[in-house]
């Protein structure tokens, strides 16, 4: 096992740079997903981790070795792939196999730890199938098995969930975060689905054309985004962001109404102010958005409710039982300390 | 009516009215004809004359002409040569014509060139090429240094493998381009992940690469193989002084049927020969189909 370093990783494609020299430190162990919407060069990491490209400038460093000039056989991990590159025309057995190959071992050996990996995947019983004879989330077992297989150092896994349907999906994250948890290597997993990087990863790195925007544990980019761009991608529905200005130590709504957070902010800069659905409700407090309800969305337990202001929608959470009527003019408040306040222009977090 | 039908019964119904036109084809231009050469095959019959029947005459007759017997073998030996000869060649072109980026599209148009040619022009063009110093391309080129002349068409053993040469080549562009096809069908992931393993060339080559391409192999097999076996324009071009000479050492099963039917007008022996033709190439065909076939 081994901590994985990236640094100043530059990836330039003829004259199209996709990747602006990102550095990260993996530690030993830890699972980091790699999140941000399509182009945003999480995948292009990936594989110039994996040795599958080459990189530009930079370096990337595995267990203490700077890999870039390395073989992808020679750099101590496995890789997953988003459509298996499971073999169809050989067995389970063969394809988990696969990775072996060019291992020294004994072949008793290595098929004693064929059948340990099966055993730890629950399909000892599956090994003689071919892959056509399989579910999806078994092809994703025996993709999982073969990178297993070769004990790497690191795990490299890339959107492997996304071919699956929303039950599986849920089922198969419990199940690589358990065999995190069991065999412990460090896992390098790439998404395009915040939900998918909140609930596996240790740590979550959020990226944006070819840039990283923040690097932190789930609860680290939840509850504080760098910028407006994390405080957006994380967390569903997404947070409302309203404008405001600050005027004599106090943020002056664009509802017309002024709250004080007892905070030094710069004066007369403009603001963003970002406030999860979750925390804005109706009720009496410092009114931060007033306008009619346009649309209301039962959950059971509570009601979303889509509230007309400032020339867009703002979703707050209303109460389940007894949410206000469409049409109906609400005041939405929240409490002080879940509001993030952003620079206007820069979209950086100033709190 | 036609309204009173239920929505399945209408499918039907239009169905067999655009089945009827290829049916009909099939019927006047391919079955009849066939039916007909299988009952001509028991007739005595020069084309103009009665038809008189004889049985088995002409299969007896058949059997027992060392002619047919040579011809038969130099049926198999186009077949065996040019099917696995083509075949290797046009998977080596197209293996790493598939990796070439630099003007991918030209080259491939190259390879292909030969397919849309006409048989015979090109037929006749090697013919031209085979010839003997000073006219011959290839003798030219051997005699310049210092090589014997090499007589390609004139020799009982090397004008098989003369006349196949063209013949392959004509029919390499399209299974170039079939193979290529067949190996961009093959998801990239494939190949990096044998290379995150590090498996050798070769084994990705024939463990990943060849079983993937099964199915286009079969096509090109079965496809060439009818080719080779029905081989004509190639040869009665390129020897038409001495149609399938010299000594008949380049005679295939249709210039044989060809000139018992049209120069000797004896077409009940014609049809006879014809009959074996199709029932090989049935069995050639079943049988590969087998072997090859998934498992």
């Amino acid at each position: 096992m081994a901590d994985l370093a990236i640094r100043n990783l530059v990836k330039r494609y003829d004259k199209t740079e996709v990747l602006h020299g990102i550095s990260l430190d993996v530690e030993d162990g830890e699972f980091v997903v790699f999140v941000g919407p399509s182009g945003c060069g999480k995948s292009t990491t990936l594989r110039l981790i994996a040795g599958l490209e080459d990189a530009t400038s930079g370096e990337i460093v595995i267990g203490g070795r700077v890999v870039n000039n390395l073989e992808p056989k020679d750099r101590d991990i496995a890789m997953v792939f988003q459509n298996y590159a499971i073999y169809p025309h050989m067995t389970v057995r063969k394809n988990i196999g696969f990775g072996l190959r060019t291992s020294k071992m004994s072949k008793a050996d290595k098929e004693a730890r064929i059948d340990e990996v099966a055993g730890i995947l629950g399909m000892s019983d599956l090994l003689a199938r071919k892959p056509s004879q399989l579910s999806g989330g078994q092809r994703q077992r025996v993709a999982i098995g073969r990178a297993m297989v070769r004990d790497p150092a690191v795990f490299l896994f890339d959107e492997p969930l996304s071919n699956l349907d929303a039950q599986l999906r849920t089922q198969m994250r419990l199940e690589i975060k358990k065999l995190h948890q069991r065999v412990g290597n460090t896992i390098i997993f790439v998404t395009h689905d915040q939900v998918e990087a909140m609930t596996m990863a240790d740590r979550i790195v959020i990226m944006k054309d070819g840039h990283i925007q923040q690097v932190g544990t789930p609860a680290e980019v939840y509850h504080k985004p760098a910028n407006t761009f994390v405080a957006r991608f994380i967390g569903a529905p997404s947070m409302n962001m309203l404008s405001g200005t600050v005027a004599n130590g106090a943020l002056q709504m664009a509802s017309g109404s002024t709250v004080d957070l007892g905070v030094g902010l710069p004066e007369g800069r403009h603001v963003t102010v970002g406030v999860r659905p979750e925390d804005l409700h109706p009720g009496a407090g410092p009114a931060l958005v007033r306008g009619p309800v346009t649309v209301r969305e039962p959950l059971g337990h509570e009601t979303l409710i889509y509230v007309g202001a400032e020339g867009q929608e703002v979703i707050a959470k209303a109460d389940g039982r007894t949410p206000p009527e469409v049409g109906e003019e609400v005041t939405l408040t929240a409490a002080l300390d879940t509001l993030h306040i952003f620079d206007a222009a820069t979209g950086d977090a100033l709190r | 009516m036609y309204r009173n039908l239920t929505i399945r019964q209408k499918q039907i119904v239009w169905a067999w009215a655009f089945l009827a036109i290829p049916i009909l084809f099939y019927s006047v231009i391919r079955f009849y004809p066939t039916g007909n050469a299988i009952l001509i095959s028991f007739q005595d019959w020069n084309l103009l004359g009665d038809r008189t029947w004889t049985g088995l005459d002409n299969y007896q007759k058949l059997f027992a002409d060392p002619v047919f017997w040579k011809v038969f073998k130099n049926t198999f030996v186009y077949l065996l040569i040019g099917t696995p000869v083509s075949l290797l060649i046009s998977f080596v072109i197209a293996y790493h014509l598939d990796q070439v980026r630099f003007m991918h599209g030209f080259l491939r148009t190259l390879y292909f060139l030969p397919f849309m040619t006409s048989a015979v022009a090109m037929a006749w063009v090697w013919r031209w090429f085979y010839q003997p110093v000073p006219v011959g391309l290839f003798n030219n080129a051997l005699a310049s240094i210092g090589i014997p002349q090499f007589p390609f068409l004139q020799s009982t053993t090397w004008a098989l493998p003369s006349v196949l040469a063209p013949a392959g080549w004509a029919g390499l562009g399209f299974q170039v381009i079939i193979f290529m096809a067949g190996l961009r069908a093959i998801p990239r992931s494939y190949y990096e992940a044998a290379r995150i393993d590090g498996v050798s060339w070769w084994t990705v080559l024939w463990e990943i690469t060849l079983p993937l391409l099964k199915p286009t192999i079969v096509f090109i097999v079965v496809f060439s193989s009818i080719g080779f076996l029905r081989i004509f324009d190639h040869v009665f071009n390129m020897t038409t002084n001495n149609p399938g000479g010299p000594l008949n050492s380049t005679k295939p099963l249709v210039l044989m049927i060809y000139e018992t039917a049209f120069s000797a007008f004896d077409m009940g022996y014609a049809a006879a020969q014809t009959v074996v033709l199709f029932l090989v190439l049935l069995v050639v065909s079943l049988i590969q189909l087998r072997i090859l076939r998934d498992s």
